[in-house]
């Protein structure tokens, strides 16, 4: 018997061994801290000041580009000023966020932070990111050349807590060799009518199908209501429309898609990973049933895009289609930097790095407007002429297509608006396999979706 | 030997009992730092309304009763149970089955354990997960090799309600590795005397296998079945990787579904509370399995 017990124990302590190997996440890969010799010979910019050695921890969110040139500018800091070394953190958008929330709940956080436009809210709310104005006011953080409407986007109550990263716009990339074989042209701002046409031809001539935005619902579904001028979606209890009718435009062109046949399906969206440049059936598919003509993404994702299409295939950019492109439309802070209440003692010498991201051209010429358009005036037009085609066209249609044309950002979501999306695009689903008319899917985000407000 | 003597600190650290307490310090405060206390902070939380970002404020039973009105809660226990319930059954007869197969022992043998064992070691992995997406992709292997048999149209499997919950399963089959290796050891471990006294009275392997390797064998079954129950219950990479509960969340198993809710949506407070619940589940279920012991496993001596 005791052989027996000790044989079982034996074994149940090699199968949790097992199990703990099994489950082990890869620990986030802690890129190693730039080593660039902060020798004093090139401390001469600092006036030789005596600084004592900071170590900054930066993290973000992004792609392998974005990696290699942040950790490249972040070198290039280090190398112009003695003692400061950065521990660089990047990672995978959920990831990053999932990451980001425990590091809070440990008061950890890395001193320079990459912040989204909508989780600024709540990270404000809880008093998790350091007040600007104080650095304005003293000069240490030069604002002077970002546009007042674009410095406005990261400020709350008056206060500024994020510094624009980079500008981008909603942007519908397509397949424009495609479409030149089909004798199709687009044309900037598109009425929903006009693209469901485009959809029908390109399917009838081709068998080429659309892809609409797929769990994507916290990007489309104010998209399409901000055209029913409902700027605002959420309050904090409840959901900012009267009734289930004005929830109606989010799901009736996903049924139009279905019943004619035009829409890439859930079943394909079911093997790829959802808002990935990478798998976006406009550039990753197998057949004409799983290729799309289009993909809505941001127009800072063109250079991603274009990097993964298929030989040949030019992409092309416009903007979403829209019933009122100009109530729709907006230019977005593709992304902020921020300073963590967690900085401390290093909160200055971090306000000082993103003063750097902002400003120094030096910088942004190794950055090359990857986060988007940069915030700065005068650095993006010092950086312009060393842009590649693509940048190139982003920033053309940046300001002549977006900006003449377009609304103020809907304010920034609050806690519990994230599931709410969720479940729209729950509702999407079933409207995609034809379990629910649109008007039945309305009605019960309007029901549901009030009831997770108020939670 | 009088023993009442009061023992120097040399003496003390010398027992028995001083050593095994120093030994096992190191795995006590592991016990201690990352189960124990993390489990009574989760509980407490399952009490709060807490986002991770915010400090949690208590509400009570507020979490506990949300349960009852959550559809995907339900359908995520429903999706968990019929997970566990098919693939360990199916895990532990492929389990057995090749475990008879490898009893045998040739030159390959040794190759061939460890073949069938590796399974189990990189089933778990994001990378083996990913490969499995791809398998069952529409212009995936598989499909592929359909197609080469005379199907006509490719068949998505990850996309249809019916068959995606199934490539999960499938999965979770393959890496029958451990509870094969405890099967080898206890099939070594009946003696052949039993087999050769069935064999003198004329039985045959199919008999012999019935009378008396599977009863023999039903310790290990039990053994088996309680810790891949619980690992069923507790799943997560695959689904996480392969389908995120997609479609219709006809996938979303119960863990995903709670890490969704602990650091998608910001309930942690709610993601804590479905943990307690699953915790329950699963104790009620082990009971269960014990509670039915006497009435199929051989206890008895050999």
């Amino acid at each position: 018997m005791k052989k027996k017990v000790l044989s079982l124990l034996m074994a149940s302590a090699m199968v949790l061994g097992l199990v703990a190997c099994g489950s082990s996440e890869p620990a986030a890969s802690n890129a190693p801290a730039s080593n660039a010799p902060a020798a004093s010979s090139q401390a001469t910019d600092n006036g030789g000041a005596a600084a004592e050695d900071v170590a900054l921890t930066f993290t973000w969110w992004g792609n392998q580009t974005r990696n290699e040139r942040t950790q490249a500018a972040l070198d290039l800091y280090s190398q112009q000023n003695a003692g400061v070394t950065f521990d660089t953190q990047p990672a995978e958008w959920n990831d990053y966020w999932t990451k980001l929330s425990t590091l809070a709940a440990g008061n950890s956080l890395p001193e320079c932070l990459q912040m989204d436009y909508s989780y600024l809210e709540q990270y404000v709310s809880a008093e998790l990111l350091v007040d600007l104005t104080p650095y304005v006011e003293s000069g240490v953080l030069d604002v002077s050349k970002v546009d007042p409407g674009i410095l406005e986007s990261g400020s709350v109550d008056g206060k500024l807590y994020a510094i624009c990263a980079g500008v981008n716009a909603p942007s519908l990339f397509y397949n424009k060799t495609l479409l030149d074989e089909l004798g199709i042209t687009l044309k900037d701002n598109m009425t929903l009518d006009e693209f469901k046409e485009v959809a029908r031809q390109v399917y009838e001539k081709s068998g080429v199908k659309t892809d609409l935005p797929y769990a994507a619902g916290d990007n489309y579904l104010p998209f399409l209501l901000r055209a029913q001028g409902t700027n605002k979606l959420f309050n904090d209890t409840s959901l900012n429309v009267a009734n289930a009718e004005s929830l109606l435009p989010g799901f009736e062109i996903y049924e139009t898609g279905t019943k004619e046949g035009w829409i890439i399906g859930a079943d394909v969206h079911a093997e790829l990973t959802s808002n990935s440049v990478e798998q976006s059936p406009l550039v990753y598919f197998s057949s004409e049933a799983t290729q799309s003509w289009c993909g809505f993404f941001w127009s800072n994702q063109l250079s991603a895009m274009v990097a993964v299409a298929p030989e040949g295939m030019e992409i092309g950019i416009t903007t979403w289609p829209s019933d009122d492109p100009k109530q729709s439309n907006f230019l977005k802070p593709s992304q902020f930097f921020s300073v963590s209440r967690d900085a401390g003692k290093n909160e200055e010498a971090a306000v000082k790095v993103i003063n750097y991201m902002l400003n120094s051209v030096e910088a942004n010429e190794i950055l090359l407007g990857e986060r988007g358009v940069p915030a700065s005036s005068d650095v993006a037009a010092a950086i312009s002429p060393l842009l590649d085609e693509t940048a190139q066209v982003v920033t053309g249609y940046i300001n002549d297509v977006v900006t003449p044309n377009c609304s103020p950002i809907s304010p920034a979501i609050p806690d519990g608006a994230n599931e709410v999306y969720n479940y729209y695009n729950e509702l999407v689903d079933k409207i995609l396999y034809g379990q629910i008319t649109s008007e039945d899917a309305a009605k019960e985000l309007f029901e549901k979706g009030n009831i997770i407000m108020n939670r | 030997m009088n023993k009442t003597h009061k023992l120097t600190l040399r003496q003390k650290l010398n027992t028995e009992k001083a050593a095994g307490i120093i030994c096992t310090m190191p795995f006590l405060i592991g016990f201690l730092a990352f189960m124990i206390i993390p489990m009574c902070i989760s509980l407490y939380y399952s009490f709060c309304d807490y986002n991770i970002l915010t400090p949690p404020v208590f509400t009570g039973m507020k979490n506990f009763q949300r349960m009852f009105t959550d559809e995907v809660f339900y359908q995520t226990l429903a999706v968990t149970f019929k997970f566990a319930f098919i693939s360990v059954p199916m895990r532990l007869v492929f389990a057995l089955i090749i475990a008879l197969l490898l009893f045998k022992s040739t030159k390959m043998t040794g190759l061939y354990r460890a073949l069938y064992y590796l399974p189990s070691i990189i089933g778990g992995s994001v990378a083996v997960a990913i490969l499995w997406k791809r398998l069952f992709s529409l212009d995936g292997l598989i499909n592929k090799l359909f197609m080469a048999l005379g199907m006509k149209e490719p068949i998505s499997w990850l996309g249809d309600t019916k068959t995606a919950i199934w490539t999960l399963i499938i999965l979770a089959v393959w890496q029958f590795g451990s509870s094969m290796l405890i099967f080898l050891s206890a099939l070594k471990q009946i003696p052949t005397s039993l087999y050769e006294a069935a064999r003198v009275d004329g039985a045959n392997s199919w008999q012999q296998f019935w009378k008396i390797t599977l009863p023999l064998l039903t310790p290990n079954i039990h053994f088996n079945l309680v810790m891949q129950m619980i690992n069923g219950f507790l799943a997560f990479t695959q689904c996480l990787i392969i389908t995120q509960g997609k479609p219709l969340n006809s996938t979303l198993f119960y863990t995903v579904y709670m890490y969704q809710q602990s650091f998608l949506f910001g309930s942690t407070g709610y993601g804590a509370a479905l943990a307690w619940v699953m915790l329950a589940l699963i104790a009620v279920i082990t009971w269960i399995l014990f509670a039915t012991k006497k009435l199929w496993v051989y206890d008895g001596g050999l």
